[in-house]
């Protein structure tokens, strides 16, 4: 018996989670406290003193939470009533803009977890977030002329979602939604225009619930979420993506470019206050508006410089792994060339010859890119045409065309997804780093590498103008891999 | 050494020799270049075969084979059969029969089945008869086999003994072919900078000379760097002074640029090689900690590390380095100085943290797999303690794939260095290459990128010679093909 409580201990998801949510918790606070001193004057800053003070007390309430749910799982073998309802109080954390602890109260107060209630529960989150970061704009002398309307609209959904939260959270089976789930479903998916797309992910989701009743696609559906949602490194790292895909599209709105492009003589280097929450570079340009602004430029040319090569390498791929050993000869030998180069230096070549813009830089290092993409797709292929449902489509007299594209490639794709997933982080720091040596984006464009190169030369007197775009960069890349590595664990059929 | 392993081979040379030519003969790029490296001395022996051919019985059974088919009226049985056939099948699918298409087909069909019965019958004949067959490949072996024939044929066909030598022996063959790859690769991306390059919308005599150049000024730069030369000339000029080391003058400062490389190069390559030496050192262990502590807190937070390793930017690092280490604290130097030691180890630190992170996940990935294995849980079964069964059995199987992946990320790490060399102003190949970029300086860029690549080439042309060398299981596989 006792076995059994140790082996429930063992397979609970929530007491994973909480002890994740307390070490990460524990992280931050000590962040905070030890950047809450200032040692040259020897004086604590009460602004971030105040911070982690409300970060311990909840790291302190998530230890006591883990410790009852091990009390709990120990004694009964699972977790009690009495327990998740104490989850309620550590749901304020999101006030606090603590993810951690918040999205565990969320995933402990409910005892049955649908896919769903993950996507809505981030889908708040998202939001919050991206209303909370606009909203540090009130603090400027002047906002945009569409600031307004944009805030009014976001708070709108903002609504609209805690509504959707409650719903889904009361109504929605793992199995099936009752059908008038399918307006809130396209209401959903409008809204995912904000760039939130956990909106969309829910309204998909919801829509293939109230209308579907193919069980077995459903179960599909919903193993492969709960595997990447049982992920905690893997979900924030979706959740921090989207944030930031949310905030470039929102900050078009709501955010001033001019603050971000045109100099201020006024305010030249000026220390992180509540009107420039970073501070200012040394053109007066607000550093916050411009890392802002600068995800976009990082998420476009991450995105574009994947995109490209996997389309273009998984199709020669395909072609090399399906045809004749000749074509694959061929095309895999020239790739080989492709292949020898490294893809930094490639795209050092690639805009030495043609120029440093933006077009060129996602060009560069499409191009580099192409090669291993062809060889990942070439041995799926290879592996996947080998199949009997292939031989049956071949008998059935399909051409070969039909058989790539309709039986090989979707069956071929979940690899590549994953592979995309974990080059995207790295076509984020090839963009930044080429800005950095001024190969890259335009340097008046707001750009994290951009921005570094700037703060590089403040080293000594203002760090932080180098530090922050850094940590952004970290951010990203850190975030893509997360959701990687929980892709390739959620697709990989060795780990089942 | 594994020559006596194989099965149809004595011990004699010529014997072997003759057979491996055989071997050749069947596999068609071997076989065109044995006869195109041999041309003189197979054109003589070709009219010696066929002279001698004529005498031979293959031409009078091929005539009474042929004779003895045609009086039975096997063509016209074929004809009627495939004729047959088609009209079923038309039939079947409710199609309309063409008669000029259906007799074209039904010829083509027969005399494809008539020939290989024919073929079929002779072969029959000639074991019943007991002889051998005749043909140029059988009769040049039996050649080979008589060591008079080498003595007397080797000065006219010594290329082709020579090619017969460096594949008579498997791994010797496996080394040439993998030489021969790499050449072309490296051919290849010659020809491939050197395109993008000369595809430059930019000007350089434009960008140096200034816009006050005139006309004649910029006619004779161009005539000096041989910028006037079409491009097949331009094309072959690169890619010879790639191979001789010879890549002329650089455009600005008009130094040889093959010597400016050879000057850079060390320096990088030894910051290379001491980051790789860091990550083996650090990854390896950290890799097989968390393999064998698998979901424990310590492999959770070495993982984390890694990933956090994977994700920072090397230009960041190096600047936070800079802060913390040169400016706050002061310990270490913040730019390299080739005459003190202290300042290499950041750049190393800084350009093998990547590097460190990946071979820590690959090892982990890697020994997870190989803890999996069914032989593994043998040797537990055996009753081998947890020690023995790691270090004597799955150790050694999981470096397999690493060394692979160390291969493949030295060239990533070679290409990344300028990022590096950059922030802490070390004055390597790769801020060479950025440096000359701006103008842009074609030979300059040419030359730093395809160097960088040859020796990406070569390193993993040695990684897979080693692996030949020590992986019993890619051995056997070599000597199969």
């Amino acid at each position: 018996m006792n076995s059994f409580k140790k082996h429930a201990l063992k397979l609970s998801r929530e007491y994973t989670q909480a002890n994740f949510a307390w070490v990460l918790s524990f992280a931050v606070s000590l962040v905070f406290l030890i950047n809450s001193f200032n040692y040259k004057e020897g004086t604590i800053k009460s602004l971030v003193f105040t911070i982690f003070i409300v970060y311990a007390v909840f790291t302190v309430y998530q230890l006591f939470l883990t410790w009852k749910i091990k009390k709990d799982l120990l004694k009964f073998g699972a977790i009690q009533p009495t327990t998740r309802k104490l989850g309620y109080i550590q749901l304020l954390s999101i006030l606090s803009a603590n993810v951690f602890t918040a999205s565990f109260a969320f995933n402990l107060i409910k005892k049955k977890k649908t896919p769903e209630y993950t996507f809505a529960v981030y889908m708040l989150f998202t939001q919050i977030f991206v209303i909370a970061v606009s909203a540090f704009n009130l603090f400027k002398p002047y906002v945009t002329d569409t600031f307004v309307p944009a805030m009014g609209i976001l708070l709108g959904i903002l609504f609209f979602q805690i509504v959707t939260l409650v719903l889904v959270g009361k109504y929605v089976q793992d199995e099936s939604a009752p059908s008038w789930f399918l307006i809130i479903a396209v209401l959903l998916i409008i809204s995912s225009l904000t760039g939130n797309l956990f909106n969309l992910l829910l309204g998909i989701s919801l829509a293939i619930k109230a209308r579907s009743y193919d069980r077995s696609r459903i179960m599909k559906w919903n193993t492969m979420w709960n595997k990447i949602t049982r992920n905690s490194t893997a979900i924030l790292g979706l959740f921090f993506i989207i944030l930031m895909l949310s905030l470039s599209v929102c900050s078009k709105y709501t955010f001033d470019y001019d603050l971000a492009v045109e100099n201020d003589y006024g305010s030249l280097l000026q220390k992180p206050s509540l009107e420039h929450p970073f501070g200012t570079d040394d053109f007066g340009r607000d550093l916050f508006s411009r890392i802002i602004f600068g995800a976009r430029i990082s998420l476009l040319v991450g995105f574009a410089s994947t995109i490209i090569p996997l389309i273009i390498g998984g199709f020669l791929g395909a072609i090399a792994g399906y045809y004749t050993k000749r074509a694959d000869n061929i095309i895999m030998r020239l790739l080989d060339i492709l292949y020898a180069i490294p893809g930094i230096l490639l795209a050092i070549a690639i805009i030495a010859a043609f120029g440093a813009n933006t077009m060129n830089l996602i060009l560069a290092l499409s191009v580099g890119a192409i090669p291993s993409y062809a060889r990942t797709m070439r041995a799926n292929v290879l592996m996947v045409s080998n199949y009997e449902y292939v031989d049956s489509a071949r008998a059935l007299g399909s051409s070969d065309l039909s058989i790539i594209f309709k039986q090989i490639v979707p069956n071929s794709l979940a690899p590549m997804i994953v592979k995309a997933t974990l080059t995207i982080g790295g076509a984020v720091i090839a963009t930044s780093s080429l800005s950095f040596l001024g190969l890259g984006v335009e340097p008046h464009i707001p750009e994290w590498g951009n921005i570094l190169k700037i703060g590089s030369t403040y080293l000594e007197s203002h760090a932080y103008l180098a530090i922050i775009p850094g940590l952004a960069i970290i951010g990203l890349v850190l975030s893509f891999n997360f959701l990687g590595d929980g892709l390739r664990d959620a697709f990989d059929p060795r780990m089942d | 050494m594994g020559i006596n392993k194989e099965p149809s081979v004595n011990l004699v040379f010529f014997d072997h020799l003759a057979y491996i030519f055989e071997k050749m003969m069947k596999r068609n790029t071997y076989k065109y270049l044995l006869l195109l490296l041999g041309f003189p001395l197979h054109v003589v022996i070709f009219i010696i075969y066929r002279l001698k051919r004529n005498n031979d019985t293959y031409s009078i059974i091929h005539k009474k084979i042929n004779a003895s088919l045609q009086t039975s009226g096997l063509k016209e049985q074929l004809k009627s059969e495939f004729k047959e056939q088609y009209v079923r099948k038309h039939a079947f699918f409710h199609e309309t029969v063409d008669e000029q298409h259906m007799n074209s087909e039904v010829d083509r069909l027969a005399q494809e089945k008539y020939s290989k019965l024919l073929a079929e019958n002779i072969d029959a004949e000639y074991e019943q008869q007991g002889l051998v067959k005749l043909n140029y490949i059988s009769y040049f072996r039996d050649l080979l086999k008589k060591p008079l024939f080498l003595i007397v044929s080797f000065i006219p066909g010594v290329l082709m003994y020579i090619l017969l030598f460096l594949i008579s022996n498997f791994f010797i063959k496996f080394v040439f072919e993998r030489l021969v790859m790499s050449v072309l690769v490296i051919a290849g991306v010659s020809v491939l900078v050197f395109t993008i390059l000369y595809l430059s919308p930019f000007d350089p005599a434009a960008n140096l000379l200034g816009e006050a150049a005139t006309k004649e000024q910029i006619a004779s730069f161009n005539h000096t760097y041989g910028l006037d030369l079409p491009y097949l000339a331009q094309l072959w000029n690169a890619v010879k002074g790639i191979f001789t080391f010879d890549l002329g003058a650089s455009f600005t400062g008009n130094e040889d640029v093959a010597a400016s490389i050879a000057n850079k190069f060390p320096i990088t390559l030894t910051i290379a090689i001491f980051s790789l030496l860091m990550a083996v050192v650090i990854a390896i262990p950290v890799g097989i900690i968390s393999a064998t502590r698998q979901n424990t807190f310590l492999d959770y937070s070495f993982m984390f590390i890694a990933l956090i390793g994977l994700s920072i930017p090397n230009f960041w690092q190096g600047l936070i380095f800079i802060l913390n280490f040169s400016i706050k604290l002061q310990w270490l130097p913040a730019t390299y100085n080739p005459q003190n030691l202290l300042s290499i180890i950041m750049p190393v630190i800084v350009l093998g943290t990547g590097l460190t992170a990946s071979v820590a996940r690959m090892t982990r990935s890697s020994m997870l797999e190989i803890i999996n294995e069914d032989y593994i849980i043998t040797a537990k079964a055996k009753g081998l303690n947890e020690r023995q069964v790691l270090w004597k059995h799955a150790i050694g199987n999981a470096m397999i794939p690493i060394i692979t992946v160390i291969g493949l990320l030295f060239g990533d790490m070679l290409g990344g260095a300028a990022v590096t060399e950059k922030v802490f102003n070390v004055s390597g190949i790769g801020s060479y290459i950025v440096d000359k970029q701006f103008i842009p300086d074609i030979p300059a860029i040419m030359g730093g990128v395809i160097y960088i690549a040859i020796t990406i080439s070569l390193v993993n042309v040695l990684i897979d010679i080693l692996y030949a060398f020590f992986d019993p299981r890619i051995r056997s596989k070599m000597k199969q093909l």
